[in-house]
């Protein structure tokens, strides 16, 4: 017979209960950890998806307004600017209203230069470049709607009248970071708008959505924009330029209450399933008085008796903490494997979820924590009682 | 071995006092096995629990083995208690989740005995009262003359001085109370232990050294043994 001996004998008193507290602490660290990524995540995508060199040029009164065309020549010349391309929202439509993504038309002759971290078979952006109205979609919008290279489609415009038949010609891989895009040929929104407008959508009168830059070293990115920013200012159109990662966050800036939100509602799980197992100790604390008074007669002094109190709720916290990391580990990297297919786009973000080490650390800590917070009192209250009101009450 | 002097013990139960023990003084000497009988409520159990070291006096002086009692705290006691005090209880109070050997074993964790030693020791204890096959069995798997017999090997495995028992055949049929009975006569001969005794049952009168009487908290028979 052993101290840890003991614990354990006295944990698998009540099999059941101990195997749904042990659970249920699981859960909730599984629950924690995930809560605990989601920050994480979206630092991870912000970063994955976006380039250290790549810098965005939209209007300084906002997304919605239109820049000059004439703009991309004078940006071209800018010193450092490896390369330019830019952005045009289509608003396209597949079939129905409710098959909106993101399609933009854009130059291919710089797809190559602007992207080439997306992976992109050079075979596809070759075509992309030759085929009037060639199409590159994303991995998972291609899954999302069983699409094929070589098909046609047509998208029925809301931004501008008319409605434009692509060619698929290749594919953006889904380790791109963006899987769900379409790109298409300005040029050829430009013809096909040009009778409308009476002038070509590319040319000394058109415009262009937003304009992306690439700088040839991350070193110049601060003062291509510093120079963007002062070149059209006080000009018809005055601009704001950032880099990848700042444009992108601006966009989910809107999430980050709720992941406050869903921060404090992990810790509120916390906070319940402490209650939970401070109860469940409590009781059965309760229920072995008996024999606490009769440890106590025989000579166990408060200390070990609040040490193998205490012990038993540890264990129980640790046992739950790594079960539940463990399952978030697995789960979450799994989740996170299927994310990075095509057919992970139903996953979500959820498929972003990437759990650290030092995430699985955590939940473990607070399951510990869990566990000595829940068995704190009822083992106090155990360790501190009276031999011999126990003996006659009980006896 | 056991001075008892001018010992009294008060109760609080609400507004009102129970007089449990008043001016109670007693003698045993060591190796004696002496009974402590009378009506319920007369204060046996108290007088047991102050020689056991479970429990205080208001008033009066308890000295054990050469050790005046009111000059431990608690701690001290408890530890007092582990090495020369053995507990017997009416009800077994076995831990059920550990087998009857584990249990016989349980007062050696508090002694700096290593682990093969606490269990041959305990293996010992258990062979002493005539439950060596049964080492393995749980508790329940016990009958309860069978579990008494754990228990008083439980009490006497750390080889105490002084062996005390509540009513150790209030829970038997009669054949395992006079089973119980002989093992404590047997152990307090072979073994020299002083034996204490509470309890109710007639029969005990035949393997005692000597019956002291209480009434109302007060000894009225038998005060030195």
């Amino acid at each position: 017979m052993t101290y840890p001996r003991l614990i354990l004998r006295n944990l698998w008193r009540h099999p059941l209960r101990t195997v749904l507290t042990t659970l249920s602490i699981a859960l909730s660290i599984f629950l924690v950890c995930a809560v605990l990524t989601l920050p994480g995540a979206l630092e991870a995508v912000f970063a994955h998806w976006s380039s250290d060199v790549r810098i965005t040029v939209h209007h300084k009164a906002g997304l919605t307004y239109w820049l000059p065309y004439a703009f991309l020549a004078k940006m071209r010349n800018l010193p450092h600017v490896a390369a330019v391309n830019h952005y045009s929202w289509f608003g396209g439509v597949y079939d129905e209203p409710k098959n909106m993504f993101p399609n933009f038309a854009v130059d291919p002759e710089t797809v190559a230069q602007m992207w080439p971290d997306y992976g992109i078979d050079p075979a596809a952006l070759e075509r992309f470049r030759k085929i009037r109205n060639a199409a590159l979609v994303g991995e998972q919008t291609m899954a999302k709607f069983g699409w094929r290279i070589g098909q046609e489609i047509t998208l029925k415009g809301t931004v501008f009248p008319v409605d434009l038949t692509l060619r698929i010609v290749g594919v953006i891989p889904a380790a791109s970071g963006n899987p769900v895009v379409l790109w298409f040929n300005y040029r050829y929104l430009s013809e096909a708008m040009e009778p409308r407008f009476g002038t070509a959508l590319a040319g000394p009168t058109g415009v262009v959505g937003m304009i992306w830059l690439r700088a040839d070293s991350p070193a110049h990115v601060g003062e291509i924009m510093r120079t963007v920013d002062a070149l059209f200012r006080n000009s018809e159109a005055e601009v704001a330029a950032e880099t990848e990662k700042s444009f992108i966050q601006s966009f989910t800036s809107t999430f980050e209450g709720l992941i406050r939100v869903v921060l404090a509602v992990g810790f509120l799980v916390v906070l319940a399933v402490v209650l939970i197992a401070a109860n469940t100790s409590a009781m059965g604390v309760r229920e072995r008085l008996p024999e606490i008074a009769v440890l106590k007669s025989l000579g166990f002094r408060r200390r070990p008796i609040l040490a193998v109190l205490l012990a038993e709720s540890t264990l129980q916290g640790l046992v739950g903490g790594v079960l539940g990391s463990a399952a978030a580990w697995v789960i979450l990297g799994a989740l996170n494997r299927a994310g990075r297919t095509a057919g992970g786009a139903f996953l979500g973000p959820l498929g972003s979820f990437h759990m650290s080490a030092g995430v699985a650390a955590e939940g473990v800590a607070v399951a510990l924590v869990v566990g000595v917070v829940a068995g704190a009192v009822p083992a106090w209250n155990g360790a501190r009682l009276n031999v011999v009101d126990a003996l006659r009450r009980l006896f | 071995m056991i001075d008892v002097r001018d010992v009294s013990r008060v109760y609080r139960r609400g507004v009102d006092q129970v007089h449990a023990l008043e001016h109670v003084t007693l003698h045993i000497p060591a190796g004696r096995f002496v009974a402590l009988m009378g009506p319920s409520g007369s204060g046996k159990s108290t007088l047991l629990n102050l020689l056991a070291g479970l429990d205080r006096p208001d008033t009066g002086e308890v000295v054990v083995a050469g050790q005046a009692l009111a000059g431990l705290d608690e701690d001290g006691l408890a530890a007092w208690r582990a090495r020369h005090v053995g507990l017997v209880f009416q009800f077994y109070n076995l831990l059920p989740v550990l087998t009857a050997v584990e249990n016989v074993e349980l007062p050696l964790l508090l002694t700096g005995l290593g682990r093969s030693e606490r269990r041959r020791r305990a293996e010992i204890a258990l062979a002493a009262v005539g439950l060596a096959e049964r080492a393995d069995h749980r508790p329940q798997q016990l009958s309860g003359g069978e579990q008494q017999r754990v228990a008083i090997a439980r009490a006497i495995v750390t080889d105490p001085d002084l062996l005390v028992a509540d009513e150790p055949t209030g829970d038997l049929d009669a054949r395992s109370a006079v089973e119980i009975l002989t093992l404590l006569r047997e152990l307090n001969r072979a073994f020299e232990k002083t034996v204490v005794m509470v309890t109710h049952d007639p029969r005990a009168e035949r393997f005692v050294d000597q019956v002291m009487r209480l009434d109302k908290g007060v000894l009225v028979d038998g005060g030195s043994a």
